[in-house]
């Protein structure tokens, strides 16, 4: 591990091509994303932020839960319900070996979810209500819920540049900074490409996650840039050789501290509940190319030609 | 070296006391770890914005409502400017919580204008017509397309007789739109008088004798029985009616005889009968206790969670987060050896010390919450691996044991307190501006960075200087694993 060597100086380029890349390739989903989908957002808004009904519940079966396909439930649930425009825009998953419904639809009342959970009770019964999870948004909040997450963001974006540039001279700062957003915009474009391609939806810990990737990210490269002013207050003759070498002896704790953030956020993809996965996934996401970006990319922007 | 034993029995009364605290004061669960109903609250006003004391008032009024509800431990705050939060445990079907708050309850008594006798008597006509109408809905549960048909042509009937048409396609919303209608153009055959549910002391309930039906019975103030008998003695023995008006709508008209001419009904109390079922007339009388809102509200979320979803919950978040502290102690043990092992136990000091805080505050531990304080155990490491890799770096440089671990925690300092206080700044912004689902990871995360900068610049500095006063943990190899060479 010691023996690590990293020549930043001569692949400088490479890193700036390869950030380049991902940041194209974000902006390319983002903009699919806007302009070719049913929903035409820069990222697919889950029900968090547009209003809606989710409810799942389990199945009580003897042995196995027979299988029965989604389309059927749903051709059933017609003849019992009258209220056709939710029957439109109903997506029905049976997941867990056939013994869990997920169910998501439009905007309902209590009343009329109640109803939806007594008629599948009789096509898929009999069902364990101690197990039911259901979650009603109406379209007000869901619109005052996205104003609150882009306040939330774009205030605390501003504290930690106020700080960063408190703390540290205007070319590290702004280094810094275009390294957290680098950060922020490619995990943003992950999320776009994903609800392209798995109609993956973003909802309000989304936007939690970026904010404490955001946190991640510069502490990782406050680090390595206190090492940087450390080292060259020493040894200012050989500028850009000083920058090699900090980055080289900043890597180790880089990589221990991804490692030991990942380890948690992995038990939590893997054990914990389903309303954390996309939660724990993104905080992954966002460390692994906070991790890269603070290590390869920020320092970069400072060794000169 | 004194002055450390005294951090070091300091530290010891910390965690006896935080022990202490956990058996005596246990965490509070959320509603996602214990199973129970959450319903967002929006106060709805036309032009301006919601002020604090009508959030109050309606805060207030809810909170009595609340209270004659029965539900133990519900609890009621307010969230932000214009939100509060109800939260009912154990509630699994939220519906008649969420009729009887949604409601504003304004209960007005009004007497009849002159000469709209026969246009009341169409439209009572017209709402007993429309009543059958929901009955025989409600009775056929599998509707042929047969009643359906029948259903839909007498509902038009109506219609045309009022001269009234809406654009609901669903048969029931159109049945009960028609009815509020129906309710409406009654209300708007009296006259409104000075007598209305300010003027209630208390509301009741009991069963007709006659038949099943439900009847909510009244009381007045000395003040509201005056007037009551005022408004009876002027209608008493003329045709014209008295109405008593919910939100609008008459739910009951009633003519006053001839014998109250003189006096009015006197005695401060009244019954309204309405053909209530139980149910409803249990609802008019926690709405009419409570008093009616200042200001609409509207239900704009509701949560419902089974309790073995939310015990469930607790089990994973549980699995997920010792499997995470054993994975990173392992990992530091392994490439650290000894200084590995003190951030483990100082990891360990660091998960009391979170709890303990939480059941002091008190923090309500919800799935973000934990998500929040397992993620901040990797904050708190992450000093720890600054702290260890500095002293790593010395000892390579061939300083002493003691030294390095001086100059290992002092080095670090600054680059740990600087991504604490960034972290920091991201929770605080998140508890002020956030939902109550976020609060609670902002929350767990901003109280675990805090701890963290305690454990990590003096628990482990304490614990490493104790362990170093044994002669025969001060062998270096003890410090730097095995890959490296001295």
């Amino acid at each position: 591990m010691t023996s690590l060597s990293f020549n930043l100086i001569k692949n400088k380029n490479k890193v700036f091509g390869f950030s380049t890349f991902l940041i194209l390739l974000s902006l390319i989903g983002i903009l699919y994303s806007t302009f070719n989908t049913s929903y035409k957002k820069p990222i697919n808004l889950g029900m968090d932020f547009i209003g809606g009904n989710e409810l799942r519940i389990d199945r009580i079966c003897k042995e196995e839960c027979e299988i029965i396909s989604p389309d059927l439930v749903i051709e059933q649930l017609r003849t019992f319900s009258n209220n056709k425009n939710v029957l439109n825009n109903i997506k029905l998953q049976i997941q867990n070996n056939n013994s869990l419904i997920s169910i998501r639809t439009p905007y309902l009342t209590i009343e009329e979810s109640n109803d939806l959970i007594s008629n599948v009770d009789k096509i898929l019964g009999p069902l364990n209500y101690e197990s039911k999870n259901s979650r009603i948004i109406g379209p007000k909040l869901g619109k005052k819920l996205l104003t609150n997450c882009a306040t939330s963001l774009l205030v605390s974006l501003f504290a930690i540049s106020l700080y960063i540039s408190i703390r540290f001279d205007k070319k590290y700062a702004l280094f810094a900074l275009l390294a957290l957003f680098h950060d922020l915009f490619i995990v943003f474009g992950i999320f776009s490409w994903l609800g392209v391609l798995l109609s993956i939806e973003v909802n309000s810990l989304f936007a939690v996650s970026l904010l404490t990737i955001a946190g991640y990210s510069v502490n990782d490269t406050v680090v390595i840039f206190d090492r940087i002013r450390e080292n060259l207050k020493q040894n200012s003759d050989n500028y850009n050789k000083t920058i090699q070498i900090s980055v080289n002896e900043s890597f180790r704790r880089t990589f221990f501290t991804s490692i030991t953030t990942l380890m948690p956020l992995l038990t939590l993809i893997i054990f914990g509940s389903y309303s954390l996965f996309w939660f724990s996934v993104s905080l992954s996401l966002g460390i692994l190319i906070g991790s890269y970006s603070s290590i390869l990319l920020a320092p970069s922007f400072l060794i000169k030609d | 070296m004194k002055r450390r034993q005294g951090w070091l029995f300091f530290i010891i009364f910390l965690l006896t006391f935080s022990i202490y605290l956990l058996i005596n004061f246990p965490l509070q669960l959320g509603l996602d770890l214990k199973g129970g109903s959450q319903l967002t609250l929006q106060l709805l006003k036309e032009d301006g914005k919601v002020t604090k004391e009508e959030l109050e008032a309606v805060n207030a009024v809810l909170d009595k409502r609340v209270n004659n509800l029965g539900v133990a431990e519900s609890n009621l705050q307010t969230l932000g400017r214009d939100q509060l939060i109800l939260e009912l445990p154990g509630e699994q079907n939220p519906l008649s919580a969420s009729r009887i708050l949604g409601k504003t309850a304004l209960l007005e008594f009004r007497t009849q204008k002159e000469s709209t006798s026969s246009q009341l008597k169409n439209l009572q006509l017209q709402r007993l017509k429309i009543n059958d109408l929901i009955e025989l809905f409600k009775i056929d549960d599998k509707r042929s397309e047969e009643t359906s048909l029948l259903l839909m042509e007498n509902l038009t009937e109506i219609e045309n007789d009022l001269n009234y048409s809406s654009n609901i396609e669903q048969l029931f919303k159109r049945l009960v739109a028609t009815k509020k209608y129906i309710n409406n153009e009654i209300a708007n055959l009296f006259n409104k008088t000075d007598l209305s549910g300010k003027d209630l002391i208390n509301a009741g309930r009991r069963q007709e004798q006659t038949n099943n039906n439900w009847e909510v019975s009244l009381s007045f103030s000395n003040n509201g029985g005056e007037k009551f008998a005022e408004i009876t003695k002027s209608i008493a023995g003329t045709d014209k009616l008295l109405s008593i008006v919910l939100d609008g709508e008459s739910i009951s008209e009633a003519s006053v005889g001839s014998q109250f001419i003189n006096t009015g009904i006197t005695g401060g109390a009244a019954t309204i009968s309405g053909n209530f079922s139980a149910e409803n007339a249990r609802e008019l009388e926690v709405q009419l206790k409570g008093g009616s809102l200042p200001l609409p509200i509207e239900i704009v979320e509701t949560n419902t969670i089974g309790p073995l979803l939310g015990s469930k919950n607790i089990v994973k978040s549980l699995y997920a987060a010792i499997c995470g502290l054993i994975f990173v102690g392992i990992f530091m043990i392994f490439n650290y050896r000894i200084l590995g092992f003190v951030s483990v136990i100082s990891l360990i000091f660091y998960g009391f010390f979170n709890l303990a805080l939480y059941s002091l505050i008190p923090v309500t531990l919800t799935l973000p919450g934990i998500a929040g304080l397992i993620l901040s155990i990797g904050m708190a490491v992450d000093a720890n691996v600054l702290i260890f890799e500095r002293i790593r770096e010395e000892l390579i440089n061939g300083n002493t044991l003691i030294r390095s671990i001086d100059s290992g925690f002092q080095r670090a300092n600054s680059s740990i307190i600087d991504g604490h206080i960034t972290t920091f700044v991201s929770c605080f912004v998140l508890f002020l501006l956030g939902t109550n689902f976020v609060k609670g990871f902002a929350a767990t995360l901003g109280i675990g960075v805090v701890i963290s900068l305690f454990t990590s610049l003096n628990c482990s500095k304490t614990i490493l200087r104790f362990l170093t006063t044994y002669q025969s943990l001060r062998q270096k190899n003890l410090y730097l694993s095995k890959s490296t060479t001295l």
